[in-house]
């Protein structure tokens, strides 16, 4: 037999929850003889026939407890367990001696070199089994708290790692403040040391950091970033972004604050918001000199016509009280000339009639806006028009219209301009035919004025419509501001109007109205 | 018709600074009939000289004060506003003149004072039918 081996207590295989222990005696039969006393414990059990065997062992295995047997030859029990002790890794080992002899002596001597116990031979079986038992267990609960210790204190490191690497200042605090940890991020942030900070309130760094309370805010998705004021080391500040979340430790509710220095977002908003506000202004600057200046122009076109109104008027009738006056005295050529400066200047004074009635309809967005009947609008036209109705044996027809929300005199303008137009500019060929309907759309009304006049080539569809513009001469009556008016009264009403004509057989003037008509204010 | 004047004739005060038209409101006077006086101001500051003295001193009182709209250096307005605060005027009318003038003009006109609003046409028998005989009804409501 070997001077030292090893043996499985029991039957099974060695396991990492298996502890070791080692049983010294020089005597083979003594060490057979424990190794039976303890095999129910199935641990594995390590043998030695003398201390320096056992000391060897010592070097590489790590006991839970040793039984030791004092008379040795040799190098005794006694000196075996001082080797022991003197070695680090041994040091704590628990050691039982197994001793024959009852002596004081020898017990105080044990117990200096840190004898847990003394097993007196003949050895009692159930004794040495209960008391090995209660050093595997010490052992088993001694690895268990180690492992969990490591545990912890990876977890532990882990944690500090994550918390570390956060890319926002991050502060761990009681519920009320009091700073736990911190990441090197606080320091930087703060110009703090975090040693200094752990311990003091989060409101040295956040005066306005208030603790959470119960509620649907205690929960973390519920957390949203406030901005706050951070305050640094020397007194210096800047906005900071904090969210607050908490977690519940084992005894206690910690929250996490991260803070974040939003200086740079702040000052970009700041920046827009000031770019905003310019924008604004310089739109209102714009409207505000558009609409003067449109104001002008009213204005300008209004006096304009109504300056050059007085001396075109006392130029016609002087004329015409020439004329009067010496009518019968004149060749027919003079008084042809005569009638060339009447003529001319009568048609002056019809043209700055119509540019202020343009200038009229243009302002008359401060109209009341009334429900307005179409039917009673277009029969009251009709009325106004029944002498060049009758002169032209035309006919105005017109099915039912509508109701529309509308500035009555701005539509009267409207089917006046049309229908006269419609009279007016008519075929020789055929009496003149005016029909005006109006169709339900998504957006309101549409009307059409139809007559089967000359008609209007395409290319002047737009042409027709700005101020003063004519197709025709002197043969027509008109102005050439009609269709301005028509286009001003739609378009102040909300609407839009335009031409579809066939030359030769006649022109439908189509406008529409909206059915709810945004009230603008003319400013 | 009721005359205050020595010879029997009718005192019209006229602001008008167009002298083309005093000659057609003294035609249109003239068509009627009417034995008038006129004491004609070509500017508004001269009117409401004229009319702040009317009946001062023995100074006569028209019985008609016609005013153009538009004057050089102030309104036919301004001049309603002088002939107000002449108690001697009360009863007098005061017609304003113009081409034309906007609803708003006239309304303004008549809050100021002016019995009624006189239009100039743009036509030489309109013209002196219209206020040739505005200005005869104006003074018959005076003395009726």
């Amino acid at each position: 037999m070997s001077p030292q081996y090893v043996s499985d207590v029991g039957l099974q295989s060695a396991g990492s929850d298996r502890v070791k222990l080692l049983a010294v005696d020089d005597d083979q039969h003594n060490l057979i003889a424990l190794q039976a006393i303890l095999e129910p414990l199935d641990q594995e059990l390590m043998l030695a026939e003398n201390g320096t065997e056992a000391l060897r062992l010592c070097l590489d295995h790590d006991f839970a407890a040793i039984l030791l047997d004092v008379r040795m030859p040799i190098m005794d029990g006694f000196e075996t367990a001082e080797m022991i002790r003197s070695r680090k890794q041994s040091h704590r080992t628990p050691i039982l001696f197994l001793t024959a002899y009852r002596s004081d002596e020898q017990l105080f001597r044990g117990y200096d070199l840190g004898a847990v116990d003394f097993l007196f031979k003949p050895i009692v079986p159930e004794i040495l089994l209960s008391k090995v038992k209660v050093f595997v267990e010490l052992r088993r609960s001694e690895e268990l708290l180690q492992r969990q210790t490591e545990d912890l204190k990876r977890t532990e490191r882990k944690f500090r790692d994550v918390l570390e690497a956060a890319p926002d200042a991050m502060i761990i605090t009681s519920e009320d403040g009091r700073i736990e940890l911190a990441n090197s991020r606080v320091d930087m942030l703060f110009q703090h040391s975090r040693e200094i900070l752990i311990g003091q309130n989060i409101r040295t760094l956040i005066p306005e950091w208030e603790r959470l309370t119960a509620g649907p805010a205690f929960d973390p998705p519920a957390q949203t970033e406030l901005r706050q004021t951070g305050v640094r080391r020397d007194g210096t500040v800047f906005p900071a972004g904090i969210t607050r979340s908490p977690f519940h430790a084992s005894d206690a509710v910690l929250v996490t604050t991260s803070i974040r220095d939003i200086t740079i977002q702040v000052e970009a908003e700041a920046r827009i918001q000031q770019s905003n506000a310019e924008l604004e202004r310089r739109v209102a600057e714009r409207t505000a000199a558009l609409s003067s200046s449109n104001e002008a122009l009213r204005q300008f076109t209004w006096a304009a016509s109504h300056d050059l109104q007085e001396p075109i008027r006392t130029v016609l009738t002087y004329a015409q009280w020439l004329s009067e006056a010496i009518n019968g005295r004149l060749a027919e050529r003079e008084r042809g000339m005569l009638t060339v400066i009447e003529d001319h200047a009568s048609r002056l004074n019809q043209l700055l009639g119509a540019l202020r009635q343009y200038v009229h309809v243009s302002e008359s967005g401060q109209q009341q806006w009334a429900p307005v009947n179409c039917n009673e609008v277009v029969e009251a036209t009709v009325a106004t028009l029944q002498t060049l109705i009758q002169e032209t044996g035309a006919s105005v027809e017109w099915s039912i219209l509508p109701i529309v929300p509308s500035i009555e005199i701005l539509l009267v303008q409207v089917f006046q301009n049309l229908i006269s137009n419609g009279i007016k500019y008519r075929s020789h060929e055929r009496a003149p035919l005016i029909r005006i309907s109006a169709a339900a759309t998504k957006a309101g009304w549409k009307f059409s004025v139809m007559d089967n006049g000359t008609g209007i080539d395409a290319r002047y569809s737009e042409y027709i419509f700005g101020v003063f513009r004519r197709l025709h001469t002197a043969e027509h009556s008109g102005t050439g501001i009609g269709l301005s008016i028509c286009k001003a009264a739609v378009e102040r009403l909300g609407g839009h109007i335009w031409v579809e004509s066939t030359p030769g057989s006649g022109s439908v003037f189509n406008f529409t109205l909206p059915r709810d008509p945004v009230l603008e204010s003319r400013t | 018709m009721t005359t205050d004047n020595e010879d029997g004739s009718v005192r019209i005060l006229l602001a008008e600074d167009n002298r083309a038209d005093v000659w057609l409101i003294e035609e249109a006077l003239r068509r009627q009939s009417l034995d008038y006086r006129l004491d004609h101001h070509l500017t508004a500051a001269e009117a409401i000289d004229a009319v702040k003295k009317c009946g001062v001193g023995g100074s006569p009182v028209p019985q008609l004060l016609l005013l153009d709209y538009n004057l050089p250096g102030g309104q036919g307005l301004d001049i309603l506003a002088a002939a107000a605060a002449n108690p001697k005027l009360a009863g007098v009318p005061k017609a304003i003149l113009s081409s034309f003038l906007r609803p708003n003009e006239v309304q303004d006109a008549i809050k100021m004072g002016a019995s009624c609003f006189i239009a100039k046409p743009a036509n030489l028998a309109d013209f002196l039918r219209d206020v040739g005989a505005k200005v005869l009804d104006l003074l018959n409501r005076q003395t009726a």
